[in-house]
């Protein structure tokens, strides 16, 4: 029995890894018996080979370290540059683990082919019936004991910010690949502990271990337990274990069953047994109310804070056939509200787009003093002091305000260290502690719940607030003002001077109503089929004559 | 004017949460009814309620006599009932021309490229890479060339530069005179005032004012807004 | 290059063209990663053993095999399918796990064994210089002549561009007008079809059993992501990629180096040109 349990409980420890990575980032990986196999062999090598404890822990915990940094290069070389946590990347380890379940039988010098690797003892010579179960116990509190700190921790939060929004992310400054490859080497280490712990178990390694079909049976175990709790999988692999070690042989529909469980869970409930249990649990134990800690202050601001001039040269962006800016130049003063004007099409989101780096520039340059910032990574722009807010309202939907204000205060301002510290938490700036104190401001931070409820208007001031939270020196606001009643409208222009004089740094807005532009603007740049119309001050703007013919002659 | 929509103690929202509650209204054919109120209040789930997104908890809505409160949208709008959603107004994947001839048109293309003429300029590039006003205009030239006794618009005009929304009222009004029924939520209060008949003022779900357009002012349509 | 190499060319590309069109419709138009796929490529393929096993003539092996897939297709479709759209991950565990329930409901009404059938053609054809099975030429020319038919009727149709703007945009799709819930089906029924009739054309070649889908569905998931999503054209190129790197390959040397090679191609594509060699989609 407790052999049973014991390698039911080393598939648990490997399902955790795939449900923390899955469950937080939303990343399925499908070859998670790669590093599950590999270990194992690796185990199995050099058990056969020496059987001295310290020497075999510490080739373990090098095999660790070499296969957890492995997948993580694999992951960022895979994910950089590309914003999804999509199903090509499944689909990669998926065929990776082919290719190892391949390798594993034909290499036969080295894994002994179909017939795999057996006759050695397991790790320090223990008794895979007896005392090895304890090393099992061992290990699996000790990977849930990890999850569960982990998950209390702010880079949870990080986390799973971008596994729901990871453009914004980039926007605030992190370098979401590289959060994504950091959470699949964690998850690999695990499945690689447990491949470890499955050869020293079972005393035989064969290509199975490495194969396809472990990964969808482990798969199977992480959703049907839980991807969203840390024991979620664990509860899976035991529960299903010994299911079907009771009933393969009695009920000849076993399989059947499974499948249509298995099924089900998919459809109807992704949270899997451990959701229904919790649900059980608060319905004895209600969970008592969370409470806004208390604000703790925040500490500096990492980037060069030094205003620099932003200045456009020549700058050209062509999509397909479409040539959206045409050489557009100006330079920007080093403090001041920019309104941007034009017509609908004129490109005046494309410009924002170059700045930020979300789109490429296909000739000329854009400056920010000595330094060239355009066709840079967008994560890269809130370095250079570059903070933005979209133009239909993009924040984290699936978390709460305080949550999605908890993310904007990290940027730009968190070290290493800060991500394992629960004050980072708390973080609150002067900046946006004025915003919310400001009793106009529809933004309640007792709101536990999600953002997805709240409507487009109240986003809007969500977003902006978590744009300025990181202080940046160029703000650019596209259309802050859409689908704000006349009040909101009103606040939002206030908010905008009121940050703009006290960092006296540079606002650049996107607006179409012209008693807002006439409101806020130091100076006015018209758009106009990619070109720039005009740039001077809103009087003069408004009596130019090209600028008139644009307007008064519709978009001809 | 002959009775074309007849809305009785509509309440409804989405999935357990009522957000409207026990809204009563009338629309006769060529009619412009602008709805408003802040934020919040339950514009788009009474766009969405009438055009069948998603379904009323209770009540009743009649098309020309008809119970359509049990149809399906795509049934409504078979019926006659157009829309332009507030956001996801277009299907960024396809070309502007495939947005707009997916379905077989009532009115010329042509028409409407005249008044807009950037979309004919960009007939074949997939309608996610245009700006988010080029976007709406997009949107509102394909729930205008639709063959529609009812035209329901959910925030046509934001990020729409003021020019475009001129012409946009005078499409409104063309269809109007047509016979159209049109349902009409916005924010903008110039484009309000100018193009509605009747008001119908929303807060926390529920209706606050019916007024016609003759014995509405500013300041009556101002107070709703910031209440 | 030998002809009978190439003849075996042409039969490879054309049955897994055949198999790859349905994924390409119900993967890149409907966004369903169908794990389950090659099982009803499978369940084609025992429509001979269920006309024979009932005693009825052969020439209804082709209306018993349509019906069969498009009765559990769409089954399938509007119990679970239907709840997986615009859920690409849950897409392809809950197909995964259809697989499954497909595999053992077949292996409890025909057991495990391996089922073999004749061809209804018997016979060679004297081909560019080799006999050559005269069922497999007939095959090759009537898929050839089947592609034929199906892009001119698709560049005609707006049925491609409809199903793009339903997955796109669901709701705007029916507020405009298209009733989802039938297009959907439709497309889902009839990409299993195609499966199904290439599992009752390949019957009389391989052996068949419940297991014998999985092959099937990884060659022409890698044929699509090599050839791109989206046109009948890069379907047509990855699919001769596909089937051409396996046949030469497992010619000169062993099906499991055709087999590796196939996988590390795939990745690299995955990686570096995630949309294929040819795709519609900028």
């Amino acid at each position: 029995m407790a052999y049973q349990i014991g390698l039911y409980l080393i598939y648990g420890i490997a399902a955790q890894g795939i449900g923390y990575l899955w469950g937080k980032t939303g990343v399925l990986p499908l070859g998670q018996s790669l590093f599950f196999g590999i270990a194992a062999y690796v185990t199995a090598i050099t058990l056969r080979a020496d059987g001295n404890l310290f020497l075999n822990l510490g080739l373990a915990t090098i095999g660790l370290t070499l296969i957890s940094g492995l997948a993580f290069l694999l992951a960022t070389l895979v994910f950089r540059g590309r914003n999804e946590s999509g199903p090509y990347f499944s689909l990669i380890t998926l065929a990776l683990v082919m290719i190892a379940e391949q390798v594993a039988g034909t290499a036969s010098s080295l894994t002994g082919g179909f017939n795999g690797i057996s006759g050695f003892n397991s790790l320090g010579n223990l008794d895979p019936f007896g005392g090895f179960y304890y090393v099992i116990v061992a290990a699996t509190v000790t990977v849930s004991l990890l999850l569960f700190i982990l998950n209390r921790l702010p880079i949870n939060l990080i986390v799973k910010s971008v596994m729901d929004n990871e453009p914004r992310m980039q926007l605030l400054g992190f370098r979401t690949h590289v959060i994504k490859g950091a959470a699949f080497a964690f998850s690999a280490m695990i499945a690689a502990l447990a491949g470890g712990l499955f050869a020293s178990h079972q005393g035989i390694v064969t290509p199975t271990s490495a194969g396809f079909a472990l990964s969808a049976e482990m798969v199977i175990l992480t959703a049907v337990g839980g991807r969203f709790h840390v024991l979620g999988p664990l509860i899976g692999a035991v529960i299903v274990g010994w299911a079907s070690a009771e009933l393969r042989d009695s009920f000849p529909y076993w399989e059947l069953l499974m499948a249509v469980v298995f099924i089900l869970v998919i459809l109807k409930s992704p949270g899997g047994i451990a959701e229904l249990l919790e649900t059980a649990f608060r319905w004895v134990w209600p969970k008592e109310a969370k409470h806004v800690p208390p604000s703790v202050l925040v500490p500096k601001i990492q980037f060069n804070k030094q205003k620099k001039p932003l200045r456009f040269e020549d700058v050209k962006l062509q999509i397909g056939v479409v040539q959206i800016l045409n050489k557009v130049s100006f330079e920007a003063p080093l403090t001041g509200i920019i309104s941007i004007i034009g017509p609908n099409g004129a490109g005046k989101t494309s410009a924002l787009n170059t700045i930020t780096g979300n789109l490429n520039v296909t000739g000329g340059r854009i400056m920010l003093g000595e330094s060239r910032i355009d066709s840079r990574p967008p994560h890269r722009a809130l370095a250079n002091g570059i903070g933005r807010k979209l133009q239909v309202p993009s924040v984290f939907f699936s978390l709460s305000i305080s949550e999605n204000l908890a993310i904007a205060m990290m940027a730009g301002r968190l070290r290493l260290a800060d991500l394992f510290k629960p004050a980072t938490y708390q973080w609150r700036s002067k900046s946006l502690f004025d915003i919310l104190s400001n009793p106009s401001v529809p933004l309640n931070e007792e709101l536990t719940e999600p953002v997805k409820h709240l409507p487009q208007g109240h986003r809007q001031f969500l977003e902006y607030a978590m744009t300025v939270a990181a202080e940046p020196s160029v703000l650019l606001l596209d259309e802050p003002c859409a689908g704000l009643s006349p009040d909101e409208t009103t606040l939002m222009t206030e908010l905008v001077k009121t940050y703009q004089s006290e960092t006296s740094g540079l606002v650049i807005v996107i607006e179409h109503d012209m008693s807002i532009v006439e409101a806020i603007s130091d100076k006015v740049l018209v758009l106009h089929l990619g070109q720039v119309l005009a740039f001077d001050d809103y009087d003069k703007v408004r009596l130019n004559t090209d600028v008139q013919a644009v307007y008064a002659g519709g978009t001809k | 004017m002959t009775l074309l929509l007849e809305i009785e103690n509509l309440t409804g929202g989405y999935k357990d949460t009522n957000v409207l509650f026990d809204i009563s209204v009338k629309i006769g054919a060529g009619s412009l009814l602008g709805v408003l109120g802040r934020n919040g209040v339950g514009k788009t789930t009474f766009a969405r309620l009438v055009q069948g997104g998603i379904k009323a908890s209770h009540g009743d809505i009649r098309l020309d006599g008809q119970p359509i409160l049990n149809k399906s949208a795509h049934a409504r709008r078979r019926m006659g009932v157009g829309y332009m959603p507030q956001t996801a107004m277009v299907f960024d994947d396809l070309t502007v021309l495939e947005n707009l001839s997916l379905y077989p048109n009532k009115k010329s293309l042509d028409y409407y490229f005249d008044r807009f003429p950037r979309l004919a300029e960009r007939l074949n590039q997939p309608a996610g890479t245009m700006s988010g006003g080029e976007r709406k205009i997009l949107s509102f030239v394909r729930t205008m060339i639709e063959d529609t006794k009812l035209i329901i618009l959910d925030e046509p005009t934001e990020g729409v530069q003021p020019e475009n929304i001129n012409l946009m009222a005078d499409c409104l009004r063309e269809r109007v005179a047509e016979g159209a029924a049109v349902f009409l939520c916005e924010q903008n209060l110039n484009l309000l005032s100018e193009v509605s008949d009747w008001f119908l003022g929303l807060d926390s779900g529920r209706v606050i004012m019916t007024e016609s357009a003759d014995t509405t002012n500013r300041d009556d349509l101002n107070a709703v807004l910031s209440l | 290059m030998s002809p009978v190499l190439l003849l075996n060319l042409a039969w490879q590309i054309s049955t897994l063209a055949l198999i790859a069109l349905g994924l390409a419709i119900v993967f890149g138009k409907l966004r369903i990663m169908n794990m389950a796929h090659g099982e009803f490529v499978m369940i084609g393929a025992y429509a001979p053993v269920i006309t024979s096993m009932l005693g009825l003539p052969g020439w209804l092996q082709l209306p018993v095999c349509l019906i069969t897939v498009a009765f559990v297709a769409f089954v399938l479709e509007r119990t679970i399918v239907r709840h997986l759209y615009g859920r690409m991950f849950d897409s392809l565990l809950a197909t995964w796990g259809i697989a499954i329930l497909l595999r053992e409901i077949v292996e409890l009404i025909f057991g495990r064994s391996y089922q073999s059938v004749s061809p209804p053609l018997s016979g060679t054809i004297n081909v560019i210089g080799v006999d050559y099975p005269a069922y497999r030429i007939a095959v090759i020319i009537g898929i050839f002549l089947g592609f034929i038919g199906f892009s001119w009727w698709n560049t005609r149709s707006k049925m491609a561009t409809r199903i793009k703007a339903m997955v796109g945009n669901p709701e705007l799709a029916e507020a405009i007008g298209l009733n989802t819930a039938r297009l959907s089906a439709g497309a889902f029924v009839f990409g299993c079809c195609t499966a199904g009739l290439a599992g009752l054309i390949l019957a009389p070649t391989v052996r068949i059993e419940p297991m014998m889908g999985l092959d099937y569905l990884i060659r022409s998931f890698f044929a699509l992501v090599v050839g791109g999503l989206g046109s009948l054209e890069g379907l047509g190129i990855g699919v001769s990629i596909i089937a051409g790197t396996q046949t030469f390959l497992g010619a000169v040397s062993s099906q499991t180096y055709g087999y590796l090679a196939v996988l590390t191609l795939s990745i690299l594509f995955l990686w570096l040109k995630p949309n294929g060699i040819h795709s519609s989609s900028r």
